[in-house]
């Protein structure tokens, strides 16, 4: 049987400085500035006010961890071999949430609140990961 | 007035054994439910005016016409349709909506789901789904996520916010699905007619932390039906027709894993389903006036947040009324007499309509074993999609 490949992220043509500076190792998100309102994720215009004048800024990477679960068992799919993994909601610091992975820690060490910092994981010669691990 | 309050009346309804029905097709299921359905009414298929059929992963895609024929139903307004795991409930409302509006008399909502074919436990995997509502924001929604963790996340934050320790958050989860177990042993149509203990749910392999096997309902495969009225008609049909109270569905703008407004303690579309349910059945105090309630315990954490955004306990109260058996079958509000989605099994498109038959099957006096003490009005939960993005259907029918 061959391996199943893992999925791969959509990229919409706004989304796409997200994914480069991914692959720089860079976390950074749209901010608006006509109401100063951070945003994630990627849009076309301001979810909160419309305007289009959005700009791209680069994250601090740092925040917190506000719920999780440990997958510890999958239908068959390309994240059966990663098992036992953490799916979390990350709180950054700038206001924003991401749905992530918490890495580079035992996974039943988690907990809410958990301060944690972003990470980046090479998927492919195409895209890089940002997940996020304990500090 | 606004709303369908006592304007639609259901005589006759069907359901079908769910279970593993390696010797039925999705046509047999449906046709079984159906049938049961007309028997129950005294009608046949030539007194039907219009249809409406849900199904959500079945015979994709699954277009009205096959189905119509299955059934006959020929040269009759089919329509199918789906709203995730809210689908056959929301069935119910299309063809409440058809006979409340005056476009026809007699209608016919079906549910039917064949799940157990595809060669493995569970859903399809999350990249079919992915492929099925394929959005851009997806992409930002976590490929490795799974169906039970997106509702693990919740117990989660439950336990965080109400300080409960894990120990004692998975035991107060574990009593609700025990309930389930032991109510659905009186079911001779149910899938998973055992009985279960708090032990052996904490002890179960993990799933999704804190949920283990048993916090998590299994699939099947299985049918129901129903049949609604005029309800100035319904008692040339039968002395003990059913009314329909209320029809709402809540469709959530799909961002909850996004949007870092959105609390992880509850469910939002369930809410406003609920208080729009209620005020279109004019209940003022649910609590009070609700005499039992199917709900969608497709994990346990989810029947426990539905307790308190359906305002049968207070935000936080879902353990000091599970301690209580609230919601035991002879409790102050009995919750999933028939053994819920946990005990009696789980075909997603179906899944509403047996909700609602069970309800029926109660306020006729028909329940046997489970019958609740003179019920008047009973509510049915349904969810479709996961917390964060989801359809929430509440029927509400009585006397
Ligand atoms: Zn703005």
């Amino acid at each position: 049987m061959t391996a199943i490949e893992k999925p791969v992220p959509v990229v919409n043509p706004w989304a796409k400085p997200f994914w480069d500076a991914a692959n720089r190792e860079k976390l950074v998100f749209q901010h608006c500035n006509a109401c100063s309102k951070n945003i994630f994720y990627p849009r076309i215009a301001c979810p909160d006010c419309f305007s289009d004048d959005l700009e791209w800024i680069e994250a601090s990477g740092k925040g917190r961890v506000y719920t999780y679960t440990v997958v510890e068992s999958n239908a068959p799919s390309a994240f059966v071999d990663d098992m036992p993994y953490v799916v979390a909601i990350v709180k950054l610091a700038e206001g924003i949430q991401l749905l992530s992975n918490i890495v580079g820690c035992d996974p039943h060490s988690v907990v809410c609140e958990m301060p944690v910092e972003v990470v980046f994981e090479r998927l492919n010669n195409e895209f890089t990961l940002p997940k996020f691990r304990p500090i | 007035m606004k709303g369908i309050k006592d304007k639609v009346a259901i005589i006759g309804m069907g359901c079908t054994k769910f279970g593993e029905n390696w010797d039925m097709s999705f046509d047999d299921l449906i046709i079984d439910a159906v049938y049961e359905a007309y028997e129950d009414a005294g009608i046949g298929p030539d007194d039907i005016d219009a249809v409406w059929m849900g199904s959500y992963w079945s015979n994709l895609p699954a277009p009205s016409q096959p189905l119509a024929t299955t059934l006959k139903l020929d040269y009759k307004p089919v329509t199918r349709l789906e709203n995730m795991c809210a689908t056959a409930s929301d069935a119910l409302r299309n063809a409440v909506y058809g006979v409340a509006s005056g476009a026809c008399d007699i209608a016919l909502a079906v549910g039917g789901e064949k799940l157990k074919d595809s060669g493995y436990s569970g859903l399809p995997t999350d990249d079919l789904a992915m492929g099925l509502v394929s959005t851009a924001p997806n992409t930002f929604r976590s490929r490795n996520f799974t169906a039970p963790s997106h509702f693990a996340m919740m117990a989660t934050r439950y336990f965080e916010r109400y300080g409960l320790s894990p120990e004692e958050g998975r035991e107060m989860l574990a009593k609700i699905m025990v309930k389930n177990h032991r109510n659905g042993m009186l079911s001779p149509k149910a899938h998973f007619r055992m009985p279960i203990s708090v032990e052996l749910v904490l002890k179960a392999p993990m799933i999704a932390w804190p949920l283990g096997l048993f916090d998590c309902c299994g699939v099947s495969d299985g049918a129901a039906a129903a049949i609604v009225v005029r309800a100035d008609m319904a008692k040339s049909f039968r002395p003990d027709p059913v009314r329909i109270k209320a029809c709402q569905i809540a469709v959530g703008p799909s961002e909850g894993y996004l949007n870092p407004n959105h609390d992880w303690t509850m469910v939002k579309e369930t809410w406003v389903a609920g208080q729009k349910a209620y005020e279109e059945a004019g209940i003022k105090d649910p609590r009070a006036e609700i005499s039992m309630a199917e709900v969608h315990d497709c994990f346990s954490i989810t029947e426990g947040v539905i307790y308190e955004d359906l305002v049968f306990s207070p935000r936080g109260g879902m353990r000091e009324d599970i301690e209580a058996g609230t919601f035991e079958l002879g409790g102050e509000l009995p919750v999933n007499m028939d053994g819920g989605l946990k005990c009696f099994g789980h075909p997603i498109g179906a899944t509403g309509l047996r909700m609602t038959y069970e309800l029926y099957k109660q306020l006729q006096e028909k329940a046997g074993d489970r019958q609740v003490k003179n019920p008047e009005i009973g509510l049915s939960h349904n969810l479709g999609g996961t917390p964060g993005g989801c359809t929430i259907s509440v029927n509400i029918i009585g006397h």
